[in-house]
């Protein structure tokens, strides 16, 4: 380049360079996002690969500390590996966490769809009704869910479930009413369209990255209402390990052994971090489009 | 143009050429509004007491100023929404009285092109998607025949079906777009075609080219359009008959010579002149500087005749009754709603006075 004439052009290496670099899945994708592979991996296929000590009924000495030999979070009060029942424990939280994700998108997502779509007094009454359960806050609607129903997995993403759902339904509605009015959606009714092709294959596949990214956002909020329920034995009971109720059962001994408490306490914060990097990561290359 | 399937060879509806395929007859829409207190309510007069017929093989051109009704007009063709009185008749048959399956059945031979070309094509669906959805929604013929008749209708409107059907509506340009619009309007071998503003958002070489497309297509496929448009001479260009549309209400119609060359009522005149000519130089000495001022609310139509607030001949009779269509010099083709239409012969305009 010749001194005092600017270069107006951008380079082609440095232009195919830009391109590489705005294609590439970002950094903030990558790391959270693979975390939450290993960590799925982990808990629920290390147990059938590699023989491991089970979660409960162990018979170990009790109180080892971190870093043992054969046991890398040590052992607990009563004898059983603390990394066992970490990694079983994980399974609850990513069970919980998705399923009432999933259950919510599905369930929530064509609830609103449907609400925005029929418009008039269908939408008013089925919204006004959704409007009491998040008139709640999610843990006082799953706690008094979970009060009435079993003490299981199952149980506690149903309770959840009650907010999750409302919740989405919301999203999903708001999301059908910026859609519903697009030329589009006049021009397939138009071409003969009832409502539902309308909802399956037009509504649904433009508010479903949406749907989806906010359900990704949502998978942490669950997770710590899981182990709220579980700290306030409402949700999975002891001794079976979720990482709510080690909390709960570790708080017993802080003073002498805080490492019950923060081992399940870390892990539950990196995941819900890992969820809400990847939401937010997601979020913003769909706000991008 | 051969027919795969069992679709029909020509419309069920289709008329002899010059007979009415279409009529509208009283058209009245109106929108109920909320202030933004939303204690007082309002109705938008966006049509009122609008009547016209399109025969088969012709184009009817709708001009009319932004917010004069237009597409409104079109939608309640459609009954999308429904209009609130009035008859929508599709060779013989009342749109407005059919429900559920009959409508949806009469409503195949009434097809739409939209003004936005991306707008109206769903984003995350395929052009051969796009075209085939009329095709599927009405259960035309078997899986392969729809594909068949996809690439027939692609080639038709000049697109090769192997390169294009497979896009996205972002991978094409505007012009491409709206020839999948029009694919996707005449997959049904529709008898009328309703273009709303169909070219005002392309470009003019592209226009044109839309514009040879649809002359093409009502030589080879015996089609009748109503061409909905803002654009004088655009709508000159492609129409048999003109119909002027002012604040919802029907001003004049005839056909496109006589309106353009003797326009009777004073809206007509206003439009016209606010054409610009296409030599500056040559229009300069033009008196006539188009219509004046902003049109009135539709919430709050004028009484009587609604031009009448802009109108330089108005006068009391114009605010007492609203004028009804009448023939113009004997014309039964040309009418027009004016108490006090324009002179046959337009005064002669002052002689130019030739410059140095």
């Amino acid at each position: 380049m010749a001194a005092g004439a600017p270069e107006l052009a951008v380079p082609v290496a440095a232009r195919e360079r830009a391109v590489r670099r705005h294609r590439r899945v970002p950094l903030e994708l990558v790391l959270p996002g693979g975390f939450l592979v290993v960590l799925t991996a982990a808990c629920f296929l290390w147990p059938l690969v590699r023989s491991m000590p089970g979660p409960i009924n162990g018979n170990f000495i009790p109180d080892l500390p971190a870093l043992s030999p054969g046991h890398l979070f040590g052992t607990d009060p009563i004898g059983n590996d603390v990394f066992a029942r970490i990694l079983y424990g994980g399974r609850v939280s990513l069970e919980v966490g998705l399923g009432v994700s999933f259950l919510g998108t599905v369930v929530g997502g064509a609830i609103g769809a449907y609400a925005a779509f029929k418009g008039g007094i269908v939408q008013a009454v089925i919204m006004r009704v959704l409007d009491v359960f998040l008139a709640f806050p999610a843990l006082v609607i799953a706690l008094v869910v979970a009060d009435n129903l079993g003490k299981n997995e199952l149980d506690v993403i149903w309770a959840i479930s009650f907010f999750s759902i409302p919740a989405n339904a919301r999203i999903a509605r708001a999301a059908t009413l910026r859609q519903i009015n697009q030329p589009f959606m006049v021009a397939a009714r138009l071409g003969g369209a009832r409502d539902g092709w309308m909802l399956a294959r037009h509504v649904a596949p433009n508010i479903g990255p949406q749907l989806l990214t906010f359900s990704l956002l949502g998978v942490p909020v669950v997770i710590l209402i899981e182990a709220a329920l579980d700290f306030l034995s409402l949700g999975v009971p002891p001794p079976n390990p979720s990482w709510g109720n080690m909390i709960s059962t570790g708080y017993q001994y802080l003073s002498s052994d805080p490492a019950l408490v923060i081992i399940p306490g870390a892990f539950l914060l990196v995941t819900v971090m890992c969820f809400n990097l990847v939401g937010d990561a997601l979020r913003a290359r769909w706000d991008l489009q | 143009m051969t027919v795969t399937g069992p679709a029909p060879a020509r419309s069920p509806v289709a008329t002899a050429p010059g007979e009415v395929l279409l009529a509208a007859r009283h058209l009245v829409q109106e929108f109920p509004v909320r202030d933004r207190s939303g204690l007082r309510s309002a109705v938008v007069h966006a049509v009122s007491d609008v009547s016209f017929e399109v025969r088969a093989g012709e184009t009817l051109g709708i001009v009319g100023e932004t917010g004069s009704g237009k597409s409104t007009l079109a939608r309640a063709l459609f009954q999308a929404p429904r209009p609130k009185s009035g008859e929508v008749l599709l060779a013989g048959q009342d749109l407005v009285r059919l429900r559920g399956k009959a409508l949806l059945g009469a409503r195949r031979h009434l097809q739409m092109v939209f003004q936005d070309p991306f707008g109206s094509l769903d984003p995350r669906w395929r052009v051969s998607d796009l075209v085939e959805e009329p095709l599927a929604c009405y259960r035309v013929g078997s899986k392969g025949e729809r594909r068949r008749r996809v690439a027939e209708v692609l080639e038709l409107v000049g697109l090769d079906p192997g390169v294009f059907g497979g896009r996205k509506p972002r991978q094409l340009s505007g012009g491409q777009a709206q020839r999948v619009a029009i694919a996707r309007a005449l997959a049904l071998e529709p008898a009328l075609v309703v273009c709303d503003e169909a070219v005002s958002s392309l470009d003019v070489l592209v226009q044109a080219q839309v514009l040879n497309l649809f002359e093409d297509l009502r030589e080879r496929l015996g089609l009748s359009y109503l061409f909905i448009a803002h654009d004088l001479s655009l709508v000159k260009q492609v129409s048999d008959r003109v119909a002027v549309l002012y604040l919802g209400r029907l001003c004049e119609v005839g056909p496109a010579a006589a309106v353009y060359g003797r326009p009777a009522h004073p809206y007509t005149e206003g439009l016209l002149a606010s054409i610009p000519p296409p030599d500056p130089d040559a229009g300069r000495s033009r008196t006539v500087v188009g219509v004046q001022g902003e049109p009135p609310s539709p919430i709050d139509p004028p009484s009587g005749c609604r031009f009448r607030t802009r109108c330089p001949r108005a006068e009391a009779r114009c605010a007492a009754e609203p004028p009804e269509l009448a023939a113009v010099d004997g014309d039964p083709d040309h009418q027009v709603a004016c108490h006090f239409p324009l002179p046959a012969v337009p005064p002669p305009s002052t002689p130019v006075p030739s410059g140095p």
